[in-house]
């Protein structure tokens, strides 16, 4: 089963790097449509490709890479499930809490079955952005458990088939990597046909310089 | 004098078939709640646009509506329109047909935005 699962990702990577957001608010596209993802940092990368059935909840393949400081990197590649736990729609808001995880293989650094569940917290209204994210990436002796926080503030409305432009600022920790914090301030540009963001995580010069991608697009 | 007659005859029956044809024009209005992103949102335009009774999808975060012009001779149940909202995970407050196109509605909704 592995084995097809690494085809997969071998299949859906390269689509993804020019693709996401693994910390957006929206895990998953509508009905019956499918959402490729993809985080592309220094220390960490993440690619994902789910197609949801049903509103509410979505399944893919997720290919997460992983390394801490002078280290050899571990790749997992999983089968992933994302569901809806909640979702509250406001007048001028809407706030979610998600579930997303996968059940997958782990090689490189450190090897066998892994998982990776997570519970997110998120809530946006067309200028104001928060999101609150707990998860574990564990596998043998293998531990990059991580929590995220964000919030962001959009510079000006925009029609709908307008590109609006976000100011988001993230802090995370990610067990065995450096820097223990990492902040990201980045610019986020959201599209009716994609969601585009660049950022820098710190140190923000020298020889710890590093830019940080995120895309993701739903058809 | 019977020139004059048909000509003026042919002009009040087209302009009578204009006013009657623009009267037809109905539009489905709904208001929703939670639509505030455009990325988030585009499964409500792909999914109404796909409904071939409709003229195609107009969706407005700031005022929360999502309009769309029926075909002539075509009608769409609100239940239905309603479904395809919440089955991209939205909330229906007001649904109602309206006797206007959606340009007409488009062209009100900036202009309230103008007011403000």
């Amino acid at each position: 089963m592995f084995k097809t699962i690494r085809l997969h990702a071998l299949l859906v990577a390269p689509c993804v790097i020019f693709s996401s957001q693994l910390h957006a608010a929206a895990l998953m596209g509508f009905e019956e449509s499918a959402m490729m993802m993809t985080e592309i940092g220094r220390y960490n990368q993440e690619w994902m490709l789910n197609y949801s059935p049903k509103l509410g909840y979505a399944i893919g393949v997720e290919v997460m890479r992983m390394s801490g400081k002078l280290e050899q990197a571990t790749t997992l590649v999983g089968l992933n499930y994302t569901g809806l736990i909640k979702r509250w729609n406001l007048p001028h808001a809407q706030v979610n809490v998600w579930f997303n995880g996968s059940l997958g293989e782990a090689s490189g650094l450190y090897d066998g079955f892994a998982y990776t569940p997570s519970l997110q917290f998120d809530a946006e209204t067309t200028r104001l952005y928060f999101l609150a994210k707990a998860r574990l990436i564990r596998t043998n002796n293998m531990n990059y458990d991580t929590a995220v926080v964000q919030t962001g503030f959009s510079f000006y409305e925009t029609s709908f088939d307008g590109t609006q432009p976000w100011f988001v600022l993230e802090a995370k920790t990610m067990r065995n990597t450096e820097p223990a914090l990492q902040v990201t301030p980045a610019l986020r540009l959201i599209n009716k046909n994609y969601f585009l963001e660049l950022g820098v995580t710190n140190p923000f010069q020298g020889e710890g310089f590093a830019p940080r991608l995120n895309a993701m697009f739903v058809f | 004098m019977k020139k004059y007659s048909v000509l003026v005859a042919f002009l009040l029956a087209s302009q009578l078939i204009t006013m009657v044809s623009a009267m037809a024009t109905t539009s489905i209005k709904a208001e929703v709640n939670g639509m505030v992103c455009a990325f988030c949102a585009k499964g409500i335009e792909k999914k109404l646009n796909a409904m071939q009774e409709g003229k195609g999808a107009f969706v407005d975060l700031k005022s929360r509506v999502v309009v769309m012009e029926l075909k002539d001779g075509e009608d769409i149940p609100l239940e239905k329109f309603t479904q395809v909202i919440k089955n991209a995970g939205y909330a229906v407050t007001k649904v109602e047909k309206v006797p206007q196109s959606a340009e007409a509605i488009k062209a009100e909704l900036l202009k309230s935005k103008d007011a403000k």
